[in-house]
């Protein structure tokens, strides 16, 4: 019998971001989305008392310091974020070096510079991410999100963990323009899709 | 629409003014005839201008109603608007926004308004008073659910809901705001304004489709000029200020804790049908520092009989009509009021060229310049008097009018009351706080009003306009300070002073004929007598008693009326009397916004597993399994019942391999130095004396002593466990763990977080399972590398990371493999293709659960939060050597009492006889009653492997009866079926096909 193989893998949003216009079709658009794959995700939680030590060994390490407040800290391509006491995701964009046997060598790398002061989690599959920008993506975001977006309540670097139409997600503010990334659990994706594709149709949705 | 340079011609639409676009013309249509009106029109103007004054008919008694009023407090003008599914039931033709096209049906008669069958109610009077409900229909019981209750729902329908799903779409949104401002009349406009130049972020909030509030229903003067020249001047400094969000059509119906409030925006109620991609109605939530509450004052209408004729109107809505719609609401009025403030609608009738035909004062001693203002009219001025009858059933002819020196009829088609204005304050109270009386104002004051929110304006019972503008300015900057902004005082514009003088009145003399407090609800000043009279003191019980208050539109004008008249009839004042306080919403908010997105298919969130897809085109049934979508079963070509699909999938795993897509099952990855003790502490088992690289089966007991979930648990590393969950408890469990980490046991070094989405997951089971991973994983699967129990780290094709578990929950040589997600479908699509030749197909819900009722594991029909572990015979599961969650509770005497239902197996008499999961254990010749109940099958199922229906259940004496026949007894389903009672496995119950 022929060799087993499996095919490529599938990111979160492939069977569900049709790339170009959807919704009002006159004008610029006023969302812009675009699926971030290749993503490599773990999850870093502090050993019993050992969360100034992680820090310390992080900035060491990958010369990226651990916020203690919502935040994301980020250097090169690899960005660490606040998601809870003593809890961070580290986030490796695509193509990083740490990735390069795969994107569970974030946390084979955490796992090997945090030893003793961390439990590291491999989460590159366990989440969709999207970066999501445009004149009106506050306004979409409005629609599922209770959090105040407005740059005098939440800035560049600021993250955050909450529910957006229900589905629980992780986001941070990537820059001023807006831009925003958002991660939501796999599984939700489609639903996370239709409620974005309808919160963002009366502005316009670009998909890229 | 057309447009036209000539004046209407509409009866009743003055020859000038108005906020309407007299150039344009606009056609709608109310039972079924055609009519023009003009945008800025609402259908209630409209209607009047056309000569319409019949527009519904009551709730109870089917009278014949007008309009009321000329904003959201209406009772009476309550239409369908709109047809087929569009058709939305008790709309209030006030502030229905008038557009090319808009159809609207009056309710609640028939056959038709005019001649309305049902108004024979009227004669029905006497047994339909107060109480009628809890009275009339008490006997013979028997008769409620056949006869008075589908007849009184037939006689009180108000209006019909649509038949046809809703087609447009509705959204939620939250909006953030230093201040929010709630109403742009003159209070409002110059308290955003102030809030505004500090800085802040404001939200100015208005239900109407125009900005202004009172200022555009009558003529005021602001600085010296028009005040809505000055309100547009705010206006357009507000739509400039960067930081300000103006809502118009938006309506804030709640205040609700931490500076919540909820609104209503009608995005495009005034539009036949929503653009493409914007929603009807949107629902917001806004979040506020601070709140201005500027939602000024409600008319009261006077109590006096005939009081509900149409053409009875409030005095203020009758110049808001004549002023702002151009329109007069007819020929000759009579006005009756008890205060200063109706003066501006017998000045703007008479403008219109209206007659005022009369004054009519109930005070004894009303002040001189009204008297002389109103002569200069040329109305009689009648003090100390009242009306006491109203001539005349679908319109006025006439009213009588009765003062202390004498007695006439006035001929008149309009009668224009004002019983004095009580403040808007129901946002104030929905968090609880009290209105206070305050007899000066002859009102209810706002009480303690919520954190965060101050009062302004009318709504606080500053009735003057001077007064509306000088708080809304100062309490708009003290919002804005106080969350964090600065600004200085300015001082408020100018406006003249007026009189707001006004008495009370809450009942005048009797006469012939009803006086209505509540109108919407029908309720009388006789119906509050008969509740006094019959004991119900409290303002609350007197008001369900009467049902006043209660209808849609909540008592807007007749609260107050009704707190007076009990008032009066206790001797007692309005503060020791009470009243009642409000509740959200404010005015109605439909179904479809307060749903929003989530309606149908996306009315909660809907979880897929990375293999969906493969599944899909499988032909997988899904079921909803918690927010998952799993498979049912696989129908294939020439399957017509799912039974057959599931007996085929059952055989393929007995006699084959099946794969199973059990990636719903939660998974949580457990490190740190303390896992081991953490699950010792979690589990009833033991888990730190689990080898590296083997999986235990856990039980998991609650606080209380019963058991919680179940799961397999590997070791993957001296300091590193993976638990797995069932589907419907992954997330309890999860907070469980997380609840044991950061409370129960702070000082343990473990570390969890859920991996459930990271893994896809599938069962391959069955006797060819071995075979087939061989051909997948790369490392050796024998039975020695790969022992009953073992859990490894395999290399998947591609060199892609996997996981191999050697479990079964079939009973059968079974694994589960698993792999990143991403790879879920890939994986899916390998297996398939690697067991090709061994007759491998995928498994679904249905098919798993037959194969483990035929095992005897328990799950969710036995995992029902009522099992201990004794019960479900798990007993040697429950370690007596250490301390868990639940040993203690779980030795309670009731919790081990021997005759406890237990688990035990059952297999049907007859393989032809159906037994369904929920049938009752009962003695043979027993009687089906409680006294009998043995207990009750917890699942079923067909089982080729016993040739009948068999299953699991829980019963009394269950494992001491085994052998035993019972019956299942169903009363659902009307089925009583011997069962013969055996032990809870009927399939290899040494076990040896599964560690082969």
């Amino acid at each position: 019998m022929a060799e087993i193989a499996l095919s490529p893998p599938l990111s979160a949003f492939a069977a569900l971001a049709r790339h170009g216009r959807h919704g009002r079709a006159e004008g610029p658009a006023g969302v812009v989305v675009e699926e971030l794959r290749g993503l490599a995700l773990a999850t870093v939680i502090a050993r019993k008392g050992r969360a100034a030590d992680l820090a310390a060994a992080c900035r060491a390490s990958f010369g990226v310091e651990p916020a203690s407040t919502p935040r994301r800290t980020a250097k090169d391509g690899l960005a660490v974020v606040w998601s809870g006491p003593g809890q961070w995701l580290a986030v490796a964009e695509k193509g990083h070096p740490l990735t390069a046997g795969g994107a569970d060598g974030l946390a084979d790398a955490l796992r090997g510079a945090l030893a003793g002061l961390a439990s590291v989690t491999d989460q590159s599959d366990a989440r969709g991410a999207l970066r999501l920008s445009g004149p009106r993506v506050r306004d979409a975001l409005a629609k599922g999100l209770a959090l105040d977006l407005h740059p005098r309540a939440f800035r560049p670097g600021d993250a955050a963990s909450t529910w957006c139409a229900l589905i629980d997600v992780q986001l941070w503010q990537v820059d001023a323009a807006p831009t925003y990334d958002l991660l939501v659990a796999r599984g939700f994706a489609g639903s996370f899709w239709h409620w974005l594709e309808a919160s963002a149709a009366e502005f316009g949705l670009e998909v890229r | 629409m057309t447009r036209s340079e000539t004046p209407s011609p509409l009866p009743f639409r003055l020859p000038a003014g108005g906020l309407i676009d007299r150039s344009t013309e606009i056609r709608f249509s109310f039972d079924g005839r055609s009519y023009a009106g003009h945008p800025g029109d609402t259908l209630a103007s409209a209607l009047l201008a056309n000569g319409v004054r019949l527009v519904g008919r009551s709730f109870k008694y089917h009278r014949p109603r007008g309009l009321l009023s000329a904003g959201p407090e209406e009772p009476n003008g309550l239409v369908e608007l709109r047809a087929g599914a569009r058709r939305e039931p008790n709309t209030r033709a006030t502030v229905a926004e008038l557009y090319d096209g808009l159809e609207a049906t009056s309710q609640n008669r028939w056959p038709s308004l005019r001649f309305d069958l049902m108004s024979l109610n009227q004669l029905a009077a006497p047994i339909l008073s107060a109480g009628f409900y809890y009275k009339t229909f008490m006997w013979p019981a028997a008769l409620w659910e056949k006869l008075y209750e589908p007849m009184i729902r037939r006689a009180a329908g108000l209006g019909r809901a649509a038949e046809a799903p809703d087609p447009d779409r509705y959204e939620k949104a939250t909006a953030h705001c230093d201040v929010l401002v709630v109403g742009g009349g003159p209070a409002g406009l110059a308290a955003a304004l102030a809030a505004a130049r500090t800085g802040a972020r404001v939200i100015l909030a208005d239900e109407d489709f125009r900005l202004g509030g009172r200022l555009l229903a009558e003529a005021q003067t602001i600085d010296g000029r028009p005040a809505l020249e000055w309100a547009a001047l705010a206006e357009a400094e507000l739509e400039a200020a960067p930081e300000v969000r103006i809502f118009r059509r938006t309506t804030v119906f709640g205040a609700y804790d931490h500076g919540a409030y909820g609104a209503v925006e009608r995005v495009n109620d005034h539009v036949a049908t929503p653009p493409a991609y914007e929603p009807r109605q949107r629902l917001w939530r806004f979040v506020a520092e601070r709140c201005v509450l500027a939602a000024g004052a409600i008319e009261r209408p006077l109590v006096f009989p005939g009081n509900d004729r149409p053409g009875v109107m409030l005095a203020g809505a009758v110049r808001t009509y004549a002023h702002r719609y151009g329109v007069a609401a007819g020929r000759e009025a009579v006005v009756f009021s008890t205060g200063d403030d109706a003066l501006r609608t017998a000045r703007e009738l008479a403008a219109g060229g209206v007659t005022v035909a009369a004054w009519v004062d109930a005070r004894r001693e009303p002040p001189d310049a009204l008297r002389e203002a109103v002569q200069e009219l040329g109305a009689p001025f009648y003090p100390d008097g009242a009306i006491t009858a109203v001539h005349g059933r679908t319109s006025i002819q006439a009213v009588d009018i009765r003062t202390p020196l004498f007695q006439t009829t006035l001929e008149c088609d309009l009668v224009a009351m004002s019983g004095g204005w009580s403040p808007t304050l129901h946002l104030t109270s929905h968090l609880g706080g009290r209105p206070v009386w305050d007899e000066a104002l002859g009102a209810y004051r706002p009480g303690a009003p919520p954190p965060g929110m101050s009062v302004a304006g009318a709504a606080a019972g500053g009735m003057t306009l001077r007064e509306c503008l000088a708080t809304g300015g100062r309490l708009g900057l003290e919002a804005a300070r106080a969350a964090g902004f600065e600004g200085t005082d300015a001082p408020p514009p100018v406006a003249w002073p007026e009189s707001a003088a006004a008495a009370t009145l809450w009942r005048g003399p009797t006469g012939k004929g009803k006086a209505f407090v509540d109108f919407q609800n029908d309720v009388t000043d006789a119906d509050l007598e008969l509740a006094e009279r019959e004991g119900y003191r409290s303002v609350e019980h007197a008001k369900r008693y009467t049902t006043l208050g209660m209808a849609t539109d909540q008592g807007k004008t007749s609260g107050v009326n009704a707190v007076g008249i009990l008032a009066g009839l206790r001797g007692q004042g309005m503060a020791e009397t009470g009243t009642t306080t409000f509740r959200p919403p404010y005015t109605p908010v439909s179904f479809g916004a307060m749903g929003g997105h989530h309606r149908g298919k996306e009315f909660r969130p809907t979880r897929r597993t990375a293999a969906h897809a493969w599944a899909a085109e499988q032909g997988a049934s899904f079921v909803e399994s918690g927010v998952w979508l799993r498979a049912e079963w696989f129908t294939r070509p020439g399957e017509t019942d799912w039974m057959q699909s599931c007996a085929r999938e059952v055989a393929t795993v007995r006699g084959a391999v099946g794969i199973c897509d059990v990636s719903t099952l939660g998974k949580i990855d457990i490190q740190g130095p303390d896992a081991a003790a953490l699950l010792d502490r979690l589990y009833t088992g033991t888990f730190s004396t689990l080898p590296v690289g083997r999986a235990r089966y856990g039980l998991m007991l609650r606080e209380d002593g019963f058991v919680f979930d179940d799961g397999t648990t590997a070791r993957l590393g001296a300091e590193h466990y993976l638990m797995t969950t069932t589907t419907a408890n992954a997330g309890k469990v999860m907070q469980h763990i997380e609840f044991a980490l950061q409370w129960l046991w702070p000082e343990l070094d473990a570390q969890a977080v859920s991996v459930t989405e990271q893994w896809a997951q599938f069962a391959v089971a069955g006797p060819r399972s071995r075979e087939l991973l061989a051909r997948v994983v790369a490392e050796d699967v024998s039975n020695e590398a790969v022992p009953f129990m073992a859990a490894l780290p395999v290399t998947l094709p591609g060199g892609v990371r996997g996981r191999l578990f050697r479990i079964s929950f079939s009973g059968e040589l079974a694994y589960e493999i698993g792999a990143p997600s991403s790879y879920g479908e890939a994986l899916a699509r390998a297996l398939m293709e690697a067991g090709r030749d061994l007759g491998v197909a995928p498994y679904g819900l249905e098919a798993l659960n037959v194969m483990r009722i035929e095992k005897g594991h328990v799950a969710g029909g036995e995992l029902n939060g009522q099992t201990t572990a004794r019960d479900l015979g798990l007993q040697k599961m429950v370690s007596t050597k250490k301390d868990f969650i639940g040993r203690v509770m779980a030795q309670r005497p009731a919790l081990v009492a021997p005759d406890r239902p237990a688990l035990v197996g059952w297999k049907s008499a007859d393989p032809s006889v159906r037994v369904s999961a929920g049938a009752h254990f009962l003695d043979v010749g027993a009687a089906a009653s409680m006294e009998n109940d043995l207990g009750y099958v917890t699942a079923a199922a067909w089982s080729a492997h016993a040739g009948g229906w068999i299953g699991l259940g829980l019963m009394k004496h269950g494992p001491e009866r085994i052998g035993e026949t019972v019956r299942a007894w169903d009363a659902v389903r009307g089925r009583d079926t011997p069962v013969t009672l055996c032990a809870p496995c009927f399939y290899d119950p040494q076990g040896e096909r599964l560690r082969g």
